[in-house]
């Protein structure tokens, strides 16, 4: 009898239920189960089995006495106690332990014994234990081979393969015996295997996917009769009972998944295979294989399925579009990813998943990739060269190693699992059954973790590395991807000029610079980063520039180097904008903001003056000192526009964030040139200046692409009208033409035309000017023009006396009357038909068509006009918080104003993506298809016309209200 | 390349055919033909045939104009009038966008969204179309009234009817083209002909009616008469209707029957219907989409003019036939509105989704009408809840306006030019100073 502590030493946990069970074996039992305790992965549970086994069978206690059986039993019972069960019921199964792993694993034989021992059954009930019992029999025979002898992983998922193409054909026996063919109709149908089983790599317990096919001359009845068939079967391979389950058969993949037909007809498949099919449902039918049932039409089913499986690779951007849909469903994990062994990031199905894409794409010209496994799939990826050799060796031992996992985890209660475990006693386990020694829970969690890391980083190794391989000098002999296979990728990438991309890539990568080493080891997940942009050409040349123009500055470096989230930010901008390329191009240092999320934030409109006057200060020529301010706005531009695009920001804030830059510039400007005529004259500025924004700058919803309308209101301050009026001209002139004069930096155009009596009028006025004229003159839509007006630059108090003087004009205490109502609805309904450019399609303009802006402004314009003189909630400058408390005023309902609101966001936001993409204004919403797929990319839209469907369906909506609320049809 | 493209380019090598014509459908279901040579059929499977889609009713504006017509190989088929020469062959085609991507405005894309959806609830949908149309002398001179080819009614058969020479040559080809007919027979109006088509999935069916107007337009120039599906030509006699039998399958089951339901209908197939009533006054500008269809809806008999349901009442909007026992796949709804004229891909889509919001939803479906709604009063129809369908072409506009589910369906850019449409046919149409006016104005005013 060992001591407890000998029993420790072998792995036991709890010796004294150990001792308590070895005492009750026979001596020579006893000592053979002591001696194999080292070789159970949980020795606990094989000694309790041995014992249990003992106690209810004789014969075992003889058997026993074998030591080199007593240890094959103690191996299995230790890897799987869930078999003890089995072993209960079926003693002599154990015999096989004799001699596991001598006889040779003949499939054949497999399936005959299996489909024997159903026959002549009388109940469907007997039948199916007699399966099960068989099925259950040759596991023990695979469990010993695999955990006993220690054969191959292949090799054992090959032999399960081969047992459960034996239980589905019993099982398509029992289900054709309880389903006779009546009437001459009714074969049974082919049973195609799909996935794992397919590709002959299956589990220990994993759903078994299949499709169930019939021949063409199968009528109605005999796929109904078919049906009931494939259901049967379904139901005697998962159904519980005493023998224990075996596993589920999933038909999911067919065609319309869950919702389709079972069975359907060979050309009902490629029917629809050709007619609805998405490009990723080929990915399925890669490993069908015929397992039993008509195997004609299996076999006519596989090769008519053939053509499709290799020509779905393709298609263009093929692989980021099967990528995106395989990040979603990461994504939907639920519980713990990081302890995922199948589903998680670089788990089993990322492997599979990877190697399938790129036999796809490529097995379309080669054949010799035509082939189901993925390990076999790797081998030839890499003797085609389109994977490295290295990459394909260390990839396939990640995959064997989380096989294996996956296995023993599966195996300990035969249930399907997939999570890596977390008690320690389950760790350690685990460990032992993998042949780790020592500590097996800490060996195993090192080994899961380096092999988690290398996983982050597999697929730009799998898909990109080899286009950088191509100019690389490899070592003689080894493969390398062709140039046609290069292009292939490029293209499959979403790369529309694959030549250009490889002098991009080759330029980038030559040379033996830090630079060059660094970007060698960094392109593989650029070009991954590029593939997801809208942009990709056009982003690899942008980063081709930066990269050029920044050199060997030590912080770019380290940005790249260290693959931050700057990194891959850095290059979603360059694929996706123009307009923050250009920007970003002439400060390339910027760079650096990126890697912040605190540095995207907006800046506070108090220090942007703060920040842009002092930047003024350090200049004495004023126009340097503008063109300084411009820089700085170049830059707050950048910031704004990259939150825009990665989505920190919404379109409100975008709108609010132009809106102050645009002040504080304006402001800032102007405090220059009034300086600048302070120093020339040599005495005070003799006038107080306000600049009143109207439109958007007034509502504080600019764009990017935005004029600044402005009207000026001046206070001479102790000289005469005159006098001041030619200083504050000068003033103004100065400022236009520093925000307007030629440079890198964007342009700002202020444009007074709005002001009363037009580009006739005078461009400035005083405050009692504006008074008189509005009090004489004061047509309703002049009062319409001023109710976005507000101060935003130059003298606070005086801009503020402007805002109260204008108060009577733009919210009359009554409300309008009704020739004014009447007289703006005219005014609009002709803009309508006449402002439009000639040949646009009025749906198309995102400013002046139906549901459009321009419909949504009015609205919110003729509620305050007639509304705000008595309603002060309705007195704001913004479209949106107008509209917002016209409905607290009870003046339209709430599907009103999200119907109104829900357009301009979406034509707002719009128009702000067009810069950003296009680095050109547009009020035009893109009809050209590149254009409108990019769009779509950066819209996060499913597609471009689902984009356009969804566009015009808010502009509909908004505009059956405008047309309610503004013009007052019923 | 495929099984059937393979297939579809050895019978056109083998049978030496010399053209192809590739068919599609514009928004208001005229038939559109591009023919091809063999040799550009390749490449046309591939990337499409290029053409100018701002020529085509409702298909794009000007500046987007480029699209490509994609052969569908799966509706390959011989033409069977082209007399003994080379043969000709035609293929229904799928418009696409530059991009590849489906163009939104494509009649055959709209209906097979609104069956992806069906899909997505586990449905498929079925159609079964009595297809009327009448046949001329020959035909009729701008003013002059049409000469039906015989004066007898319902059934009946005519000696030496050039109607039943024409529906059996009109019936050798269909089958020829392998579109199915169940049903043909006199209809009730001189020279009326009805022929009904068997039963098959919307798309396939929306197709055969295409096929099927021609077909039967083409067979009878070849015997010198003329035939037309204008809904109403007669004033006295009736007109020319669809009347449609639908129904939706669960994989092989059918999804309106229930062995314990009243009329076996099933809670799904209740809720179809009530959502078909529900909808029906702004769906019927798509089912009944010109100024005559509306002549026919006034007409009584077998038109129906008011939204109501009944068991076996043809006077009903929509009919639940007899149920034939032991025979659970075919219960079906019969639509009675549509009419013949219409664009059948789009017709079938709003049908479609009517019912689908019903299920969706969970409509209640109201009581049945056992009267014949015709004979009972308005004051009588008011109370028991039953509204008439739209009176007019501009009342069906107006109601088809609102109609979120109608736009959803179509999709915006054919749901906008749908309306534009109709709006300027009813504006021409009110410009008219019609025969009724002069008759009765002139003597007395």
């Amino acid at each position: 009898m060992p001591t407890p502590g000998e029993l420790a030493r072998a792995g036991v946990l709890d010796t004294r239920s150990a001792l308590a069970a070895l005492s009750q074996l026979p001596e020579d039992v006893a000592h053979a189960a002591a001696a194999a305790l080292g070789r159970a992965a949980d020795p606990d549970a094989a000694l309790a089995g041995l014992a249990a086994l003992c106690a209810a069978h004789a014969q075992f206690a003889a058997q026993a006495a074998d030591a080199r059986f007593t240890a094959a039993l103690m191996a299995v019972l230790g890897a799987s106690p869930a078999l003890t069960d089995h072993l209960m019921r079926h003693p002599k199964d154990a015999a096989l332990l004799h001699t596991a792993g001598e006889q040779e694993w003949d499939p054949a034989q497999v399936r005959g014994q299996l489909r024997d021992a159903v026959r002549g059954e009388a109940s469907r009930s007997a039948s199916v234990a007699k399966m099960r019992a068989g099925y259950r029999r040759w596991l023990i025979g695979i469990v010993a081979r695999d955990v006993v002898v220690g054969q191959p992983i292949h090799v054992t998922w090959r032999q399960l393969s081969d047992l459960a193409d034996a239980a589905l054909a019993a099982a398509l026996d029992i289900a054709c015996a309880q389903h006779p063919a009546d009437s001459g109709a009714g074969k049974a149908p082919a049973v195609v295997a799909l996935g794992k089983c397919g590709a002959q790599e299956l589990n220990y317990v994993s759903d078994v996917d299949v499709v169930f096919v019939v021949g063409d001359d199968a009528g109605h009845c005999d796929i109904e009769h078919a049906t009931r068939i494939a259901g049967t079967l379904m139901e005697i391979c998962s159904e519980a009972s005493v023998e224990g389950e075996l596993w589920t058969v999933d038909a999911n993949l067919r065609p319309e998944g869950r919702r389709g037909a079972l069975v359907r007809t060979l050309s009902s498949f490629t029917d629809y295979y050709q007619r609805w099919a998405q490009p990723w449902e080929f990915q399925a039918l890669l490993k069908a294989r015929v397992v039993c049932g008509d195997t004609v039409v299996g076999e006519q089913f596989v090769q008519q399925t053939r053509p499709f499986v290799w020509t779905a690779g393709r298609n263009p951007g093929y692989i980021a579009q099967a990528r995106h849909l395989r990040q979603r469903a990461e994504t939907e994990i639920d519980g713990d990813a990081a302890r995922e062994i199948k589903l998680g990031p670089g788990g089993l199905r990322d492997v599979e998943f990877s190697v399938q894409l790129l036999q796809l794409v490529h097995g379309c010209d080669d054949e010799s990739l035509r082939v189901p496994g993925t390990l076999q799939g790797l081998t030839a990826l890499a003797a085609g060269g389109y994977i490295g050799r290295d990459d394909a060796a260390a990839l396939a031992e990640t995959y064997t190693f989380l096989r294996a996992i996956e296995h023993r985890l599966q195996l300990r209660r035969l249930q399907r699992q997939h999570t890596l475990p977390t008690a320690p006693d389950d760790l350690r386990w685990l460990g032992r059954g993998l042949g780790f020694e020592g500590d097996p829970a800490q060996q195993l969690l090192d080994r899961w973790r380096s092999v988690a890391v290398d996983a982050r980083r597999r697929h730009e190794k799998l898909f990109y590395r080899p286009l950088l391989d191509v100019y690389a000098g490899l070592e003689p002999g080894a493969a390398r991807l062709s140039a046609t296979a290069a292009r292939e990728r490029y293209e499959a990438l979403g790369f529309a000029d694959p030549d250009a991309a490889t002098r991009h890539v080759q330029a980038l990568a030559q040379g033996v610079s830090r630079r060059a080493v660094i970007q060698r080891t960094l392109l593989p997940v650029i070009l991954l980063w590029l593939s997801q942009s809208p942009q990709p050409d056009a982003g690899l040349l942008a980063f081709r520039r930066i990269s050029e123009a920044l050199g060997e500055s030590h912080w770019y470096l380290r940005t790249l180097r260290d693959e931050s989230a700057a990194a891959e930010r850095l290059i979603t901008v360059l694929g996706s904008s123009r307009w923050l390329t250009e920007l970003l191009m002439r400060s390339p240092e910027a760079v650096a903001m990126l890697a912040d999320d605190e540095q995207l934030q907006p800046r506070a409109s108090a220090a942007l003056h703060e920040e842009f006057t002092s930047a003024a200060g350090r200049h004495d020529d004023p126009a340097q000192a503008a063109l300084s301010i411009r820089a700085l706005r170049r830059r707050e531009l950048l910031r704004i526009g990259v939150a825009d695009l990665l989505g920190l920001l919404d379109v409100d804030a975008v709108g609010r964030a132009l809106s102050d830059v645009m002040a504080a510039t304006i402001d800032s400007t102007l405090r220059c040139a009034v300086a600048a005529w302070e120093v020339e004259q040599g005495r005070t500025f003799p006038a107080r200046l306000s600049v009143i924004g109207l439109g958007r700058l007034g509502g504080a919803e600019l764009g990017y692409g935005s004029d600044a309308d402005v009207v000026f209101v001046h206070e001479p301050a102790g000289v005469d009208e005159p006098m001041a009026t030619a200083a504050v001209l000068a003033a103004i002139a100065d400022v236009r033409a520093w925000l307007a004069a030629p440079s890198p930096e964007p342009v700002i155009d202020i444009d007074a035309d709005l002001r009363p009596e037009g580009r006739n009028g005078p461009l400035v006025r005083t405050l009692e000017s504006y008074a008189a004229y509005f009090e004489q003159w004061s047509a309703s839509w002049e009062a319409q023009a001023m109710l976005r007006a507000r101060h935003i630059a130059g003298d606070e108090g005086l801009g503020a006396r402007w805002e109260s003087m204008i108060a009577s004009v733009r919210w009359p205490a009554s409300g309008i009357d009704d020739a004014g109502v009447r007289e703006i609805r005219r005014i609009k309904a002709r803009v309508e038909s006449e402002r439009l450019p000639r040949g646009v399609d009025p749906a198309a303009h995102l400013k002046l068509g139906p549901g459009g802006l321009s419909d949504v402004e009015w609205t919110a314009q003729l509620l305050q006009l007639r509304n705000a003189g008595c309603d002060a909630r309705l007195r704001g400058t913004s479209t949106l918080a107008v509209l917002r408390e016209a409905v607290t005023a009870g003046l339209i309902t709430e599907a009103d104003e999200r119907a109104l609101t829900g357009a301009w966001r979406a034509c707002t936001n719009l128009r702000n993506r067009l810069v950003l993409l296009t680095g050109v204004a547009s009020d035009l919403f893109p009809s050209d298809v590149s254009n409108l797929r990019a769009l779509a990319h950066v819209m996060r839209a499913q597609s471009p016309q689902e984009l356009r469907e969804e566009h015009l369906r808010l502009r509909r909506r908004a505009r059956a209200v405008m047309e309610r609320v503004f013009y007052g049809r019923a | 390349m495929d099984r059937q493209t393979e297939f579809v380019l050895r019978t056109i090598e083998e049978r030496d055919i010399r053209f192809v014509r590739l068919w599609f459908t514009d928004v208001l279901g005229m038939l559109k033909s591009v023919s091809v040579a063999p040799a550009e059929l390749e490449s046309a499977f591939n990337e499409g045939i290029g053409f100018d889609g701002s020529a085509i009713e409702g298909f794009a504006r000007v500046h987007e104009s480029d699209m490509l017509a994609k052969p569908d190989p799966s509706t390959f088929a011989l033409l069977p009038w082209r007399g003994d020469g080379p043969g000709v062959a035609r293929m229904f085609c799928d418009i696409m966008m530059p991009d590849g991507s489906a163009s939104y405005a494509d009649p055959r894309h709209v209906l097979k969204r609104t069956l992806n959806k069906a899909a997505d609830m586990g449905f498929t949908f079925y159609t079964h179309p009595e297809i009327e149309f009448f046949l001329f002398k020959e035909q009729p001179r701008r003013g002059e009234r049409p000469q039906p080819v015989d004066e007898v009614g319902y059934f009946d058969h005519a000696p030496n009817g050039a109607g039943q020479d024409f529906r059996r040559q009109a019936i050798t080809q269909l089958e020829q083209m392998g579109i199915s007919v169940e049903y043909s027979h006199h209809e009730g109006a001189p020279g009326q002909q009805e022929i009904d088509l068997r039963y098959a999935d919307a798309l396939t069916t929306a197709d055969n009616i295409m096929t099927f107007r021609l077909i039967v337009k083409e067979v009878a120039l070849e015997q010198g008469s003329y035939a037309t599906f204008m809904p109403k030509p007669f004033e006295e006699h009736p007109g020319s209707g669809m009347h449609t039998h639908v129904s939706l399958f669960e994989g092989d089951r059918n999804a309106f029957f229930d062995a314990s339901g009243q009329y076996h209908l099933s809670k799904a197939g209740r809720s179809f219907i009530a959502g078909l009533l529900l909808h029906a006054p702004e769906i019927t500008a798509v089912t009944n989409q010109w100024v005559n269809s509306y002549k026919r809806l006034i007409g009584g008999g077998e038109a129906p003019a008011y939204v109501c349901w009944g068991h076996n009442n043809r006077s009903a909007l929509i009919r639940v036939p007899m149920y034939k026992p032991n025979k659970g796949t075919s219960t079906r709804v019969e639509i009675r509105s549509i009419d013949a004229a219409c664009n059948p891909y789009l017709a079938f889509a709003v049908v479609l989704a009517a019912g689908l919001k019903g299920i969706e939803e969970g409509y209640e479906l109201p009581a049945g009408a056992e009267d014949d709604v015709w004979a009972l009063t308005e004051a009588e129809r008011h109370s028991l809840g039953i509204d008439p369908l739209p009176t007019s072409l501009s009342r069906a506009i107006a109601a088809m306006e609102d109609s979120e589910l109608v736009a959803e369906t179509l999709g915006e850019h054919v749901f906008d030019f749908f309306l534009r449409n109709k709006r300027a046919e009813w504006a021409a149409y009110r410009r008219q100073v019609t025969e009724f006016e002069l008759n009765r104005y002139l003597p007395v005013l």
